[in-house]
């Protein structure tokens, strides 16, 4: 079912946590809405939960408008931050409360319970149902909220930063199961994350927010590739942010009030000297140091005032470099 | 009861957003009854004293505060005195104690000094009386060591001091939790450093644990010394009914024995007065 | 027992190091002083609770028996203590009953002025209370309160709702908001997740919250004499009516008998008792 939010807006005070929020997210997909903390993507969910009230605008689910409705009536299951398990319930009551909320046959509680631990895998650890959430491990709780939450088959999953709390190990298999699970029930889930690289490889959408407004939406690929504004492109792993513009060369000078947007990875390094490169955006540096990251190098190079880093998968000597970076993978802001 | 009070009482005021209207009343009417007992139990009291203590025969008057300063103002700074020599007592060995305790961690100490946070206010009147008593307790004790003559006039019970030891005695418990907390909340490396310096115990008690502490420190004292200056159920316990007396024992003789309500009003108030010096304190600390 | 000591730090010069001779003999001494200090007086209640007879300067009772002891079970002493216990038990439930909501509401911030109120709870606490009740008597008596059950719990309540209030308003704020908010979210009603996750989670607190009105009641004194002497009697009533008349034998037992419930929650809670707790009771 798509959702869809009109000109959201929410005040809290002098603050503006929605600034006019409009966006559709699409049906079926899994869509991240990525941004720094405090620039309104979890507001925007908690009213889409019902959780906040907004001060203006419109929330549709399908075609419903949903806007006043109480929370309990929204359909929109959500998995929380801290888990929030209930501690006094085991996992089998963990999931039948809902389901009894919702009149479920009594003879269909348990095999709905079944299904929902299947779904998530835990229908494996034996003995699973009768244990209380302190006893799971950190991922096996992730994965109780998540079967809680698809129980009841919402129209709608809204996941509030899920994997914050897990090891960065468990985190990518749980994200590639959350990713998993949403293609196989065809649910629409809305995935509120701080994670840039998180939200770009789980999703079908991205929606990077600013300070409560949207900044950019589009595919994790064509947001990555040409961001709209030096916001994007910074939240979106861009490393190198200088306030410099680009000569008719293409040789890279200081600039006041521009910034021009790169990549370390995207760089190439040459000998310094000779005439400059075609169709490409290059500066004249010194390299000062460079250290070891695992899969490569990050080089640091000083141009002009600034201290530019690139990626590089073997050693060079310090001393002046050339830089080189295609002319499409810079991005210029006035 | 302090201990809580900082946690209880932030905390932002945001619209109420997942009850139905219907259960949100009836909510508010369910919290209505402990409201209303507080007020009726004590917020009218304390105002029927306010204006009883300007009253006689039905006509505003002075005539109850004249009274009280004919026949009690030397209670007032007797009740004054006893509580200082109380607090003094208190805190001349709780600081010392507590401070002691945090250095030196002891599970038999702590759990003997919780003993009186359990012993209520009467008992530890009567305990003490028989205690402190002429020929009380103590003294045949000490008089079976030796220490002191079969016929000695020694007598705590009945004096000031006595007093004094059975409100300390009291408190202390309440005084030294209090403190116990505070002092382990100062961080164990700026007692590493101290000890670097070559400062021994006392040192490290006075240079580092107390000023670090000196918000609980007097947030404790005040709370005593509240408590001790309208004590009545331990004075009560202890007094024989000449000499000095404690201000409530004096507000009860006034308001059980002569019935006379608008003097005992009076003498109320001036302890409300007292205690409102303190409780200004107490609020500021606790507000902030 | 050792020092608490971070690791890396030096052992303490000066022999004052936990495994010292002369630090053993410190904490023996500090341990002995401070069970003369402290079990010192409530002994010597022991003794007269058991002493038949008992001239100066004996330091024992030339003849002990339990004489007094048999007062329990008989009598006045024994009407004050069923009376007391049931003015404590009907106390502890109207203050559970009319806490949870404000605290809730406290805890959550859903009260108009919730700072204000529960300083409201607080102030037959923090100030002199004897005056206030005095005051409280001569309304109670023209209201037909004076002197009955009904008039002692309410006084009870007076003193012993901010020990249930603000107990509660803790326990309620430590529970999670999330945790209600996934009930809700699917589909529970605001009651219902009250009554099937909130308080449930929230019992061990009401459990202590509901101990410490229960004590309170129990010792409670001065509002009991005023509002309720000489017709409705509690053991701490009786036990200052019994000293008056020099019965100090009667007097030690009912003191002793009164300290029971105390000690045994001391003993028995000592390391579930968060300070807070603990520290409510330096009003009693």
């Amino acid at each position: 079912m798509e959702v869809r939010v009109e000109n959201l807006v929410k005040r809290y005070g002098q603050v503006r946590a929605l600034d006019g929020v409009t966006q559709a997210f699409p049906s079926g997909a899994l869509t991240a809405v990525v941004g720094p903390s405090g620039c309104g993507k979890t507001t925007l969910l908690r009213s889409l939960a019902g959780f906040v009230t907004p001060d203006a605008g419109r929330i549709l689910m399908g075609d419903r408008d949903v806007t006043g409705v109480m929370p309990q009536a929204r359909d929109a299951a959500m998995v929380f931050q801290s888990y929030a398990l209930w501690p006094h319930m085991t996992v089998f009551e963990n999931i039948a409360f809902a389901l009894r909320l919702r009149k479920v046959p009594r003879g269909d509680v348990a095999g709905r319970v079944g299904e929902a631990l299947e779904l998530v895998e835990l229908d494996r650890v034996p003995g699973v149902e009768r244990r209380r959430p302190r006893e799971l491990s950190g991922g096996q709780q992730q994965r109780v909220a998540l079967a809680r939450a698809v129980a009841v088959r919402p129209k709608v999953l809204l996941l509030d930063e899920p994997l914050s709390n897990l090891d960065a190990k468990i985190r990518h298999r749980v994200r590639v199961e959350i990713r998993a699970l949403q293609r196989r029930t065809g649910i629409t889930a809305i995935y509120v994350t701080h994670d840039q690289e998180e939200a770009m490889s789980i999703a079908d959408m991205v929606v990077v927010m600013d300070s409560g407004r949207v900044a950019q939406a589009g595919r994790p690929e064509e947001v990555y590739a040409s961001p709209r504004d030096a916001f994007v492109a910074e939240f979106l792993g861009a490393t190198n942010v200088l306030s410099a513009g680009i000569d008719p060369s293409g040789r890279i000078v200081p600039a006041e009030g521009s910034r021009l947007i790169f990549r370390a990875e995207d760089i190439e390094m040459l000998p310094s000297g000779g005439p400059p490169p075609e169709g490409a955006v290059w500066a004249d540096g010194e390299l000062v140091d460079m250290l070891f990251l695992g899969a490569g190098y990050r080089a640091y190079v000083q141009v002009g005032g600034e201290v530019v880093m690139a990626d590089r998968r073997t050693l060079l000597p310090r001393g002046p470099v050339r830089l080189v970076v295609p002319r499409e993978k810079t991005y210029l802001f006035g | 009861m302090k201990a809580l009070s900082a946690g209880a009482l932030g905390g932002r005021v945001r619209p109420v957003e997942r009850a139905r209207p219907l259960e949100q009343a009836l909510w508010w009417l369910a919290a209505l009854p402990a409201i209303a007992v507080i007020l009726i139990g004590f917020g009218f009291p304390l105002l029927q004293s306010l204006t009883a203590s300007f009253m006689r025969d039905g006509n505003w008057t002075l005539a109850n505060y004249e009274l009280v300063y004919r026949l009690y103002r030397q209670d007032v700074f007797y009740t004054v005195g006893v509580a200082a020599a109380g607090l003094l007592l208190t805190f001349g060995i709780g600081i010392p104690l507590s401070g002691h305790l945090r250095l030196r961690h002891s599970h038999v100490a702590e759990f003997l000094l919780k003993v009186p946070l359990f012993v209520p206010f009467v008992v530890v009147g009567h305990a003490m009386r028989v205690f402190l008593a002429p020929r009380g307790t103590l003294l045949s004790t000490l008089h079976a060591l030796g220490l002191v003559p079969a016929d000695t006039t020694l007598a705590f019970s009945e004096g000031w001091m006595g007093l004094a030891i059975a409100l300390a005695w009291k408190h202390l418990a309440l005084v030294v939790l209090l403190l116990m907390g505070a002092f382990r909340g100062v961080d164990e490396s700026y007692l590493e450093a101290a000890r670097g310096f070559g400062a021994g115990p006392i040192r490290q008690i006075w240079a580092v644990l107390v000023p670090m502490a000196a918000p609980s420190i007097g947030l404790a004292a005040v709370l005593s010394l509240t408590s001790m200056l309208a004590s009545f159920s331990i004075p009560l316990m202890m007094s024989r009914g000449s000499g000095p007396q404690m201000l409530m024992i004096d507000l009860y003789h006034r308001y059980g024995q002569h019935g006379d309500f608008g003097t005992a009003s009076a003498i109320g108030v001036v302890s409300y007065l007292l205690a409102a010096g303190a409780a200004y304190y107490y609020l500021r600390s606790v507000a902030k | 027992m050792e020092g608490r000591r971070a690791p890396g730090s030096k052992p303490q010069a000066r022999g004052r190091g936990p495994r010292g001779l002369g630090a053993i003999i410190g904490r023996t001494a500090l341990v002995a002083i401070l069970l003369a200090v402290i079990v010192g007086p409530l002994l010597g209640l022991v003794l007269w609770s058991v002493a038949e007879r008992w001239y100066w300067p004996a330091v024992f009772p030339q003849q002990i028996g339990t004489k007094y002891w048999a007062r329990i079970t008989q009598g006045d002493l024994l009407g004050a203590l069923t009376r007391g216990v049931s003015i404590a038990l009907v106390t502890t439930a109207a203050a559970l009953v009319t806490s949870v909501p404000i605290a809730y509401g406290a805890a959550r911030a859903r009260l108009p002025l919730g700072p204000v109120v529960l300083m409201l709870f607080l102030l037959p606490q923090a100030f002199p209370q004897l005056p206030v009740f005095a005051s409280a008597a001569v309304l109670f008596y023209r209201w037909n309160l004076a002197g009955t059950f009904l008039g002692v719990v309410l006084i009870h309540l007076v003193g012993g709702l901010v020990y249930s209030v603000w107990t509660m308003t803790a326990v309620f704020r430590a529970i999670g908001e999330e945790i209600e908010e996934a009930a809700i979210n699917l589909g529970a009603s605001f009651t219902r997740t009250f009554f099937r996750i909130t308080l449930p989670l929230a019992l061990p607190g009401v459990v202590a919250s509901s101990i410490l009105v229960f004590i309170y009641s129990l010792d409670e004194f001065t509002g009991t004499l005023l509002v309720g002497a000489p017709y409705v009697t509690t053991l701490p009533v009786y036990m200052y009516t019994a000293s008056l008349g020099y019965e100090l034998q009667i007097a030690s037992v009912t003191a002793l008998v009164l300290m029971i419930p105390g000690v045994v929650l001391l003993v028995a809670m000592e390391r579930f008792l968060r300070a807070e707790y603990l520290a409510f009771f330096g009003r009693l």
